[in-house]
């Protein structure tokens, strides 16, 4: 009889606290805030910074982000989920750690980078492992069609910070561009110019700020196409 | 004296390992002979001893991975899991022989799902495999395995029972059952009615015969 009435009070407390939908995205001050310092420094952050990374733990921890982005970390052009192999493992902690605290929106993957699902010391890890990871051999590419226009405007003013063959620079959290899906770079080169990027830096927002939807996507398509081992396509 | 403290030393890390890494990596080691015995005085009458689970919307544990097992019997028995049926009978397990019962369900031959409706396998293989970027629904694949072989840390699903595991995803969605870390609710509340029948079909239809067991 007690063990009953203890089952049924597990019972109504487990439906008292049951909640139809899970908990959201938290949102943290970004660009939008008077004061926003990019990429200011964070208790997350530095802890993951600080981890001496396993990239093997890395490899199981990372099942969580698979189902989106590919077990050989080369994304969905198709789908806009960025390709995450070969990437600056200082650029994907910042960015995991960002949309885990709201600074950077993405109510569809929070629930898996949350930080009741991967701890910062995780984070670092999974990050650890993607950037040991080969760049696959293929991704999505633009129309091809606008490509002079598009280096012209890479070389005027992404190369001083993306570098000449869009590789980036981990000490300064600037991601890798060469090869990354086209569809990824020109959806998040729109929301950087517009605001919609939260976590952005301000450097990049001014250096694009004049861009056209045309030159966003001829840039796009070019940095689509550089790669660090070869000349672009 | 000294060779003493060194093993309670190596003791008690021990248990602050276990009890840092848990729930995910609960001790597991059992004796299957033990389990059992175990099994046929408290879980046959709805498992079977094959782990069939003849009784509706009831798991299949054939070859279930013994890391979730255990960690599903602990989660009941700490209420963080709640069935009426389970609550009636975990208490007739102890500490001691969760491992043993879970090695037993995990060594017993693959038994081959029950596929109910066919049709439906051709739309569940596209949302097991490939997900919907459209309402961000990952790939079941990406935790559970191309074949649904699970690992030590996500449950095998091939050949389970079509009635469980629409059950299960109406708890996750409804927010009854969260002690996966939340993640399965984010899911089940991403993904629409056909999109959940057609992949629990497409779950029972799959069969893996061996996989390695930690």
């Amino acid at each position: 009889m007690i063990i009953r009435l203890v089952c049924l009070g597990a019972l109504v407390l487990a439906a008292g606290s049951a909640s139809a939908s899970p908990p959201a995205q938290p949102r943290a001050p970004g660009i939008e805030s008077p004061g926003y310092v990019w990429n200011a420094p964070n208790e997350d952050q530095m802890i993951a910074l600080a981890h001496r990374a396993d990239p093997s733990n890395g490899e199981e921890v990372y099942a969580v982000c698979r189902g989106c982005h590919q077990a050989d970390g080369s994304g969905r052009g198709d789908a806009i989920y960025p390709q995450l192999a070969g990437q600056h493992a200082s650029v994907l902690i910042k960015q995991m750690i960002d949309v885990r605290a709201g600074r950077r929106d993405n109510p569809k993957m929070h629930p898996f980078v949350a930080d009741w699902v991967v701890s910062s010391e995780e984070v670092a890890d999974i990050a650890a492992y993607l950037s040991q990871l080969p760049i696959p051999p293929t991704n999505l590419k633009g129309e091809g069609t606008d490509l002079t226009r598009g280096q012209a405007l890479y070389e005027k003013d992404c190369a001083i910070c993306h570098g000449a063959q869009g590789e980036g620079d981990a000490a300064e959290f600037y991601p890798r561009v060469a090869h990354q899906h086209y569809s990824y770079l020109d959806h998040e080169s729109k929301l950087i110019r517009d605001g919609g990027r939260r976590n952005a830096n301000p450097e990049m927002v001014k250096a694009i700020k004049g861009y056209s939807d045309a030159d966003i996507a001829a840039v796009s398509d070019y940095m689509s196409r550089l790669s660090t081992e070869s000349p672009p396509e | 004296m000294r060779l003493l403290a060194i093993q309670l030393l190596v003791v008690l890390t021990g248990c602050v390992g276990v009890l840092s890494a848990a729930p995910l990596f609960a001790q597991t080691k059992g004796d299957p002979e033990m389990g059992a015995t175990i099994a046929a005085r408290v879980c046959v009458a709805c498992h079977a001893e094959d782990g069939t689970s003849p009784m509706p919307n009831t798991p299949r544990l054939a070859r279930q991975h013994a890391t979730y097992l255990v960690k599903q019997m602990k989660d009941y028995r700490a209420g963080r899991r709640t069935n009426e049926v389970m609550g009636n009978f975990i208490g007739g397990l102890t500490d001691e022989e969760i491992p043993h019962v879970a090695a037993y369900y995990a060594a017993l031959q693959v038994i081959p799902g029950v596929v109910t409706d066919p049709s439906l396998l051709e739309l569940g293989r596209r949302v097991y495999d490939d997900g919907n970027p459209g309402s961000g629904i990952p790939a079941c694949s990406g935790c559970h395995g191309d074949e649904g072989e699970g690992t030590r840390r996500f449950p095998r699903l091939a050949g389970q029972d079509v009635g469980y595991t629409l059950e299960q995803m109406r708890r996750y969605a409804a927010g009854e059952r969260t002690n996966d870390r939340g993640l399965m609710q984010t899911v089940a509340d991403r993904m629409s009615e056909a999109e959940t029948l057609a992949v629990a079909q497409y779950i029972a239809s799959l069969i893996v015969l061996d996989t390695e067991e930690e």
